[in-house]
């Protein structure tokens, strides 16, 4: 099952899109990867688990609501997990996040929004449960920031662009402040260098 | 220039061919309420990013606007695709003598005040993440030589996905005078203002 859901994921993508565009970055073998991204669509998932596929070549997990689980329960074969933001299971979650990220193989996933919102905010809104899991994994991991955008372009199918960026130190940030601060200058770069693209 | 040879017939039977399309493609085709000032043509300008775009003035211009159609389009695309000339498209050679041609064209279509006129000011295809949008020189003498009663439109289209494996696209539109009525550079203005209004709505968007 797990097997089937690779390759359906895969071939979802590429129908869907006429190009996945990514930059290419470092990866530590003996480091698990907390990415953090920006949510807006389904396919964000889909499109990071194409990208750590390609590029980052972890197991990949990813946090997602638990309202979306019930409806796409396959989801949990391609390695999603759940949580329900409004009960004390948010704690089990957020340790299993944990967890996951002891083992150098993994990759957790995970949307600091907790909720869709819109390609064009301007600002990148973060949760507190992401703090936690950073605070007690010091430095077993490596962060990794992504900032997603799709547009069309000349083509009759949508393009997406991700844009990824390693941070060498997580000590770096002492804060959930400081660390949705940065998240968010490299989300205004990212947002910065898709503008500038003119055919 | 190539002049459009508009035809009533063939441009409605398209209008339902396209809607079934992009029905397919979108989820969702999601124009923002507004209301067009009766009895004025339509010069109606919109920020280019897409493939789509054409095809998204032509559907609301059909409806929503309640015009006929016309499109202005490069001359190299107008020659590739000569058929769009049956559904109002006519052509514009950028940076010629022919394209003040083409704006005499267009604001003679808009003396009358059944018609619509698509114009992308930007000139080029540019990132719908874009905060600025570029107005052509172009336009101030196309709307200088504008007679009758024509209203000025900004469309700006965006695409978002929330939930849907299917993308949806939210056109915004917004009045920006009657031509003759504003000057250039306000206009300028207004777009760039209209457009940054229209991120901000979009980013609180309801879903």
């Amino acid at each position: 099952m797990n097997r089937f859901m690779h390759y359906y994921i895969r071939w979802i993508v590429g129908r869907h899109f006429h190009k996945l565009s990514f930059n290419s970055i470092e990866v530590d073998p003996q480091r698990s990867i907390l990415l953090i991204s920006n949510h807006f669509s389904f396919w964000d998932g889909l499109i990071l688990y194409c990208v750590n596929d390609r590029l980052l070549k972890k197991k990949l997990h990813v946090m997602m609501l638990e309202d979306t689980a019930r409806k796409t329960p396959a989801l949990r074969y391609a390695g999603a997990f759940s949580v329900n933001k409004n009960s004390r299971d948010v704690l089990q979650s957020l340790n299993y996040a944990v967890q996951l990220l002891d083992d150098p193989q993994n990759l957790v996933l995970i949307f600091p929004q907790g909720k869709l919102y819109s390609n064009f905010v301007d600002k990148v809104y973060f949760e507190k449960g992401i703090w936690r899991i950073i605070e007690q994994t010091r430095d077993n991991f490596r962060l990794v920031f992504s900032a997603t955008f799709i547009q069309h372009l000349k083509h009759k199918k949508p393009t997406a662009t991700v844009y990824l960026k390693s941070i060498d130190e997580n000590s770096a940030y002492k804060s959930i402040d400081e660390l949705a601060k940065a998240y968010q200058q490299h989300y205004d770069l990212s947002k910065q260098s898709e503008t500038e693209i003119i055919l | 220039m190539l002049p459009s040879r508009q035809n009533d017939t063939l441009s409605r039977m398209f209008y339902r061919f396209m809607r079934w399309w992009m029905s397919r493609n979108f989820k969702e085709i999601n124009i923002q309420p507004f209301e067009p000032r009766p009895g004025h043509s339509i010069l109606l300008l919109t920020n280019h990013f897409s493939w789509w775009d054409g095809f998204f003035a032509n559907y609301a211009a059909f409806n929503n606007l309640k015009r006929r159609l016309y499109i202005m389009m490069q001359h190299d695309h107008f020659l590739k695709h000569w058929y769009f000339k049956y559904l109002g498209a006519f052509s514009m050679k950028k940076g010629s003598r022919e394209m003040l041609e083409s704006l005499t064209y267009s604001a003679g279509l808009l003396n009358n005040p059944e018609n619509l006129v698509t114009i992308f000011p930007q000139g080029a295809l540019y990132s719908n993440h874009e905060t600025f949008i570029h107005v052509e020189n172009g336009i101030e003498r196309l709307i200088k030589q504008i007679k009758g009663p024509c209203q000025i439109v900004y469309q700006c289209t965006l695409i978002d996905y929330f939930e849907g494996l299917k993308p949806r696209a939210y056109m915004h539109h917004f009045d920006c005078g009657v031509a003759g009525e504003v000057p250039f550079e306000e206009l300028r203005q207004r777009i760039n203002n209209f457009h940054q209004q229209a991120l901000k709505k979009q980013a609180n968007m309801e879903h």
